[in-house]
């Protein structure tokens, strides 16, 4: 019975959802592999005053789905890692591209610390996701006879993202991936409003780690 | 331990830009008429029905800096106008705001001390002369600012703050003066409005102190005094 129940209501979560359709892109620029004491992590990019910045549960999410799974890396928390290398990857300081990484590396505490977290691979992520486009009505009213809502909205959200994958040890740009979905929510109302929600950071998020998990792991 | 001064400066522009004696002009610019104003007021207080503001203490979470200490014994006066700093604001826009900073200031300049100098001692008796230091450094915080995400309409709030720092000999002379501006910023969406606006405020602080390993040698009033040491030593 409980079997039956799950499944209903598997379906109908399959049904509530939205579509999204993604794409990955990847460029390799060199080799990549990690041996059982390598480590990396996933920085979001946090640009100047008034910028946006990613999202920090997009971060977060790639950073547990390429920790997490059968296929798992070792990845270093974001906020742990800042702290540790605290003030060097701060806003104000952080490196902004490879040619930065030689002369921080130069500094004896910092290449110790790096040394002794095991750092070996940087993803710095960059992008966000956001609402293109809105359309619909919905209008909801409560009288004394009961309350109820009519009308329908639809909205697309659109992620783009982007990561570039930094080498700390040869101080070389590795390679890029970027990960780019769109999708469409409907929200249909004829008393009970009906949300038919587009899962699409959740999707960019899920696809760019499985991505970045087979272009570290696979060396070709 | 420097970093590139030309990255560390577009970065400081870009925090100095704000300009601390402005408040947000969001209501100012000329092509918006008076009618306009007292509609589209309207139209945002309306809007924030139910938004009465947040009140926040930031968290004492600061890491202690990762550079090369000083060679020198650092005395930290850290007097109650730091340690009981309170910014409260009442917005036209929405709602009554307060930051609690001061009870993060201790913890934050420990570990900034921590850091960066050989050792260092709070001074509890601010009657000079101070012995066992090398020098005395007094922080305090001139001003704080911040915006929230209905006036800038980023979906940021954004924190100022400007740290004044006087450096005093053994005798207790002042050796000189300077400022120093903060910026942190966290979005709404990310956690809400008052973890957005704490974590905004402990943003500015650790950039604070970011801002204080990187550049306390190369302050003009602690080159002098640093380089008289030197060649005191001599």
């Amino acid at each position: 019975m409980s079997c039956v129940r799950i499944l209903t209501v598997a379906t109908a979560a399959l049904a509530l959802a939205g579509c999204v359709s993604g794409t990955i892109e990847e460029v390799r620029e060199a080799a990549t592999s990690m041996g059982s004491d390598d480590y990396l992590v996933v920085l979001g990019k946090r640009p100047r005053p008034m910028n946006s910045e990613t999202e920090l549960n997009f971060i977060s999410c790639v950073s547990e789905n390429v920790g997490g799974g059968s296929d798992a890396l070792n990845v270093i928390d974001e906020q742990a890692f800042m702290d540790a290398m605290f003030p060097w990857f701060e806003p104000r300081t952080a490196p902004v591209k490879t040619d930065d990484l030689p002369e921080l590396m130069g500094q004896p505490l910092l290449s110790e610390r790096l040394e002794e977290i095991g750092l070996k691979y940087l993803v710095w992520v960059e992008g966000s996701t956001e609402r293109t486009d809105s359309e619909g009505s919905l209008t909801c009213s409560v009288a004394a006879t009961g309350a109820g809502c009519f009308g329908f909205l639809t909205w697309e959200n659109d992620s783009s993202y982007e990561t570039t994958i930094w080498d700390v040890r040869t101080s070389r740009v590795v390679g890029r991936i970027s990960s780019d979905a769109i999708g469409t929510s409907y929200m249909p109302a004829v008393v009970l409003p009906i949300p038919l929600i587009a899962r699409v950071k959740s999707s960019a998020c899920s696809s760019l780690a499985a991505q970045l998990k087979s272009f570290i792991q696979s060396d070709a | 331990m420097r970093e590139p001064h030309s990255r560390l400066d577009a970065y400081e522009n870009a925090v100095n830009s704000h300009d601390m004696n402005k408040r947000v002009p969001i209501l100012d610019q000329k092509f918006v008429t008076t009618g306009t104003k007292r509609a589209l007021l309207v139209a945002l207080t309306t809007s924030m029905i139910g938004c009465s503001g947040a009140q926040v203490e930031v968290p004492a979470e600061f890491p202690v800096p990762l550079t090369t200490k000083l060679p020198v014994t650092m005395g930290l006066v850290l007097d109650e106008t730091l340690t009981s700093y309170q910014h409260i604001e009442e917005l036209e826009s929405g709602g009554d705001w307060s930051i609690d900073l001061g009870s993060a200031q201790v913890p934050m300049f420990i570990n900034l001390a921590e850091g960066m100098f050989q050792t260092y001692r709070v001074i509890e008796d601010r009657e000079p002369p101070f012995t066992g230091v090398s020098a005395v450094l007094h922080p305090k915080i001139g001003d704080l600012q911040f915006t929230t995400p209905q006036q800038t309409r980023s979906g940021y709030f954004e924190v100022w703050i400007r740290y004044e720092f006087e450096l005093f000999d053994k005798q207790g002379t002042s050796l000189g003066n300077w400022d120093m501006t903060a910026y942190g910023k966290a979005h709404e969406q990310n956690s809400g409005t008052s973890a957005a606006l704490q974590r905004a405020a402990l943003n500015a602080c650790r950039d604070a102190m970011a801002f204080f390993t990187l550049r306390f040698e190369s302050t003009p009033v602690v080159k002098t005094w640093l380089d008289g040491r030197r060649r005191g030593a001599t």
